[in-house]
């Protein structure tokens, strides 16, 4: 964003409608928050001198309005004729419903690749991550264990045989994006602390890989296989891919190990089969995409000059982080 | 390096000598124990036997590798790593000295299997595809007469102590000394390559020169003769020795048949050291140690010159080995020939020759005993084939004419590889006589009648003329190998023995894994992990991708329709 004022009003309210949505006591607020949220993104996102850009800014007001227009008629619904606070029921399917297809999560997730491959990199950030955020909360409020247990299967089924077949990064990102959906939804349920722990880790590795996309300008897989990359960088590239997969001594295994965790005390033998399997295909296509850049050689090309970039302490210091941060962690405890 | 340890050694022979002559002549032997560590009831000791044989042959050992090491500086001087070589020498050396002095099997062992490891070590010295070849039929067929030893260790246990020569006395009927002595037979076997293992010792000529000089002439081969010479009493009358004879007979018998078919210098020499073998071995066997130790000296002083005689000629031939590029040499390369020939000589047992009084001395016991019939007649065709293979071999390289190019310069001056040639020549010349004054301290009483004294000679000559009728070739020589070419073949390729140890044993299991490579490696497994799921999980992808790529309305449409359901339901 280019000394952009409108950019940054518009972020602030993206940030305040969050809080609004997040903090409030009762639906209403909630419903109001989620409003503001679609109003101040579709600004963000919209560059009227890309055809591209307009058509995808459109496509998101469509969905998420159509999402929380029935989420203020289910919370009517759930106020005119509940007087409990039974969670199984189907009025909290419907709410939980409307609220997956804000976040993108399977089975409404449709639009969430079809729009993530018309963003440019930061506002992908932004949806993949920060628009994530009171959906869940809202969803922890009141949610079905039963309909989300389903849909949390459905969703990393979803994420990881959807991204086999695909060559542009973002829409790659966003498929792991739905994989990973499926794994903090399961945390709600566990415990919300558990929750804020992954997303806050997840942020982060997304916002490294994002952040190295972003300087590389990168969009598609074709694009990884320059040589003339800075050795660091591919190397922060392969770890920051394996931290996202899960793999274990990266910074991502850590949120993965807690659920896997509870999942293995409680019992949930089943559900962990699904976990775990679709973690390995998730892994294979990112080693897919890493194992070619990194270890092939190929011809330098002159044209394409990647020097080291000015921030290169920032791309050392996310490396570093990815790699240590789990045992680091640990050293909390003494 | 190389002077270092040629007198290092040089001394060790001398002091051996010393004492040698000390023990004989006051019939003394010292046993030394070193205990290591004792604990609770259980120690552990290292012995040390210095008897009159284990110090003789310890003289000729150290003897024969200082001459031998002092050759290599010379014939090895382009070896850039010569110092490697020495090193693996010396820890030969070391390997057999620790065989020949211990009393007890696990020094034994430590002895046994370092011999198999260096020479394994040395024959892949060169380091191309046949010497690794030949080291691993080598390595392996050393190792299977490891095995047997340590099961002998194994069943020594059963005894309380390693030390084996304590028991033969008193254990002697027993079922343990039963198995042990068929292992240890076994054992020996496999080191001095009779028959069923023979077929390492052709293979190993792929060595440097000075190793087979060495190795395969006078100490790695002739350990297990040693080895059956220490655990004598124990096997004399066990049936197992009947075995031994009759194999030992066959391998003297065929090795000296083989070798009279073959072209290549070091491999006639080494079927010629297999033939010897069986010679000590069938001895050994019909129960006169002594005799076999006193053949087992005197073969490898003459062994070893011959070696190293052949290693002079093949430097000088450009390094070729056959024999049918040479010829006519003994007017160019006049001590060198000279060693040749009293050594080859020597071979064949010519009169008063080292080589004779320990051949001779073995004729005439086997003569002079009642033995059956096969076995003379296999002993004395065998010393008639020695005689016929070493005539063709002087005939080819001594005699016809040079077959090697039009320009040449034959250069024999090289005095440090001809020294060495002389100490070795030195001895094999007097070493036969030398030692029959000091091991036999009385002659044995042999009354034979005439004919049969004769015998030898009258089966020398007939192998002299025959050597001399087959090695005469001119242009318009037919080659009557053609002719019977299947008994030809498979008298030369030593009765197709070697394919039991080379091709027989791998070519089920290579035949048996590819198919199992092929069917299930590359073919099931691929199937039912790998490649298949990876299909699978391929054709989901693709098959979901139908439902992504779509328009923009369905989705939204499906939502609603989602919710019209969910209302059904809930409102019915």
């Amino acid at each position: 964003m280019n000394n952009n004022s409108n950019k940054m009003f518009f972020l602030f309210i993206l940030f305040f409608s969050t809080l609004i949505s997040i903090s409030s006591n009762s639906w209403f607020g909630c419903w109001i928050g989620l409003e503001i949220n679609l109003l101040s993104f579709i600004p963000l996102i919209s560059n009227s001198k890309n055809l591209l850009s307009v058509e995808t800014s459109l496509k998101y007001f469509l969905t998420q309005s159509l999402a929380s227009i029935n989420f203020l008629f289910m919370i009517l619904i759930k106020f005119s004729l509940l007087k409990n606070f039974n969670m199984n029921n189907i009025i909290s399917i419907m709410m939980n419903s409307s609220l997956l297809m804000k976040m993108g999560s399977a089975p409404f997730h449709f639009w969430f690749p079809n729009i993530v491959e018309g963003l440019s990199w930061m506002n992908n950030f932004m949806l993949m991550t920060w628009q994530k955020i009171s959906p869940m909360i809202l969803l922890s409020y009141y949610f079905n264990k039963n309909f989300l247990i389903f849909m949390i299967i459905m969703n990393l089924i979803i994420g990881s045989l959807g991204g086999l077949n695909q060559t542009s990064l973002r829409k790659l990102l966003a498929f792991s994006s739905i994989n990973n959906l499926g794994w903090m939804i399961f945390s709600i349920m566990i415990s919300e602390n558990l929750w804020l722990f992954y997303f806050l880790i997840y942020s982060m590795m997304i916002s490294m890989m994002i952040s190295l996309f972003f300087l590389m300008n990168m969009y598609f897989m074709n694009q990884l296989f320059i040589n003339n990359m800075n050795f660091f960088i591919k190397l922060n590239l392969l770890i920051n891919f394996l931290s996202l997969g899960g793999l274990p001594p990266f910074m991502g295994f850590m949120p993965k190990w807690i659920i896997i965790n509870f999942l293995l005390i409680n019992k949930f033998y089943f559900l962990i089969f699904i976990f775990m399997m679709t973690s390995l295909i998730i892994i294979y296509y990112y080693i897919r995409i890493i194992y070619s850049s990194f270890m092939f050689n190929y011809f330098k090309m002159k044209w394409v000059n990647l020097l080291m970039k000015n921030n290169m302490s920032l791309i050392n210091l996310s490396s570093f982080i990815s790699i240590s941060s789990m045992i680091l962690s640990t050293f909390i405890f003494m | 390096m190389c002077f270092n340890s040629f007198f290092f050694l040089f001394f060790f022979m001398l002091i051996n000598y010393f004492f040698f002559v000390y023990f004989i002549m006051n019939g003394l032997s010292v046993f030394f124990e070193w205990e290591i560590i004792s604990f609770n009831s259980m120690s552990i000791v290292m012995s040390i036997l210095l008897d009159w044989m284990s110090l003789l042959f310890m003289m000729f050992v150290s003897l024969i590798s200082s001459v031998v090491i002092f050759y290599s500086k010379s014939y090895m001087n382009s070896e850039l790593n010569l110092n490697r070589f020495i090193i693996l020498v010396l820890m030969f050396v070391f390997s057999m000295v620790l065989l020949i002095i211990s009393p007890n099997l696990i020094s034994i062992l430590l002895g046994w299997d370092g011999l198999g490891l260096i020479s394994y070590c040395l024959v892949i010295y060169y380091q191309n595809l046949k010497s690794y070849n030949a080291g691993m039929l080598t390595a392996l067929s050393n190792r299977i007469g490891d095995v047997m030893i340590l099961m002998v260790i194994c069943w020594v246990m059963n005894y309380g102590s390693w030390n084996y020569i304590f028991y033969f006395d008193f254990m002697k009927n027993d079922y343990v000394m039963f198995i042990i002595s068929f292992m240890i037979i076994i054992a020996a076997m496999t080191k001095s390559a009779q028959i069923p293992f023979s077929s390492w010792l052709p293979a190993a000529m792929a060595a440097p020169t000075p190793v087979s000089a060495l190795v395969h002439s006078s100490t790695l081969v002739t350990a297990g003769v040693y080895l059956l010479i220490r655990f004598n009493y124990l096997l004399i009358d066990m049936f197992f020795f009947k075995v031994l004879l009759f194999l030992s007979i066959l391998t003297m018998f065929m090795s000296g048949i083989s070798a009279n078919y073959e072209f290549d210098l070091k491999k006639i020499i080494a079927l010629s050291t297999l033939s010897q073998l069986g010679l000590m071995m069938s001895i050994l066997s019909l129960g006169f140690p002594d005799i076999a130790f006193f053949h087992l000296l005197t073969h490898a002083m003459f062994k070893a010159l011959l070696f190293m005689c052949a290693g002079v000629i093949i430097h000088m031939m450009n390094d070729i080995q056959d024999i049918r590029y040479m010829g006519g040499l003994s007017l160019y390369i006049p001590l060198t020939s000279l060693c040749l020939n009293i050594s080859n000589l020597s071979l064949c047992g010519i009169p008063f020759l080292s080589g004779f009084y320990s051949k001779d001395l073995i004729l005439e016991m086997v003569s002079f005993n009642s033995f059956n019939l096969m076995v003379f007649i296999l002993f004395y065709l065998s010393t008639g084939l020695t005689v016929f293979y070493t005539f063709r071999l002087i005939m080819y390289v001594m005699i016809n004419d040079f077959n090697l190019m039009m320009i040449y310069n034959l250069y024999d001056e090289d005095y440090i590889m001809l020294n060495s040639m002389f100490v070795l020549l030195f001895m094999s010349l007097l070493s036969g006589s030398f030692l029959s004054w000091f091991i036999f301290s009385y002659p044995y009483m042999i009354y034979l009648p005439f004919n049969l004294k004769l015998m030898v000679i009258y089966v020398s000559i007939l192998g002299s003329i025959l050597g001399f009728m087959v090695s005469n070739m001119g242009i318009y020589s037919l080659n009557k190998l053609l002719l019977s070419y299947n008994l030809s073949s498979f008298l030369c390729l030593m009765w197709f023995m070697p394919n039991l140890s080379t091709y027989g044993l791998s070519y089920i299991y290579l035949n048996f894994s590819q198919i199992l490579f092929k069917n299930i490696d590359m073919g099931w497994s691929e199937i039912y992990s790998g490649k298949g799921i990876f299909n699978i999980l391929k054709n989901y992808s693709v098959f979901y991708n139908i439902y992504q790529m779509n328009n923009f309305k369905i989705y939204l449409f499906s939502f609603i329709l989602w919710f019209m359901i969910l209302f059904i339901f809930f409102f019915i």
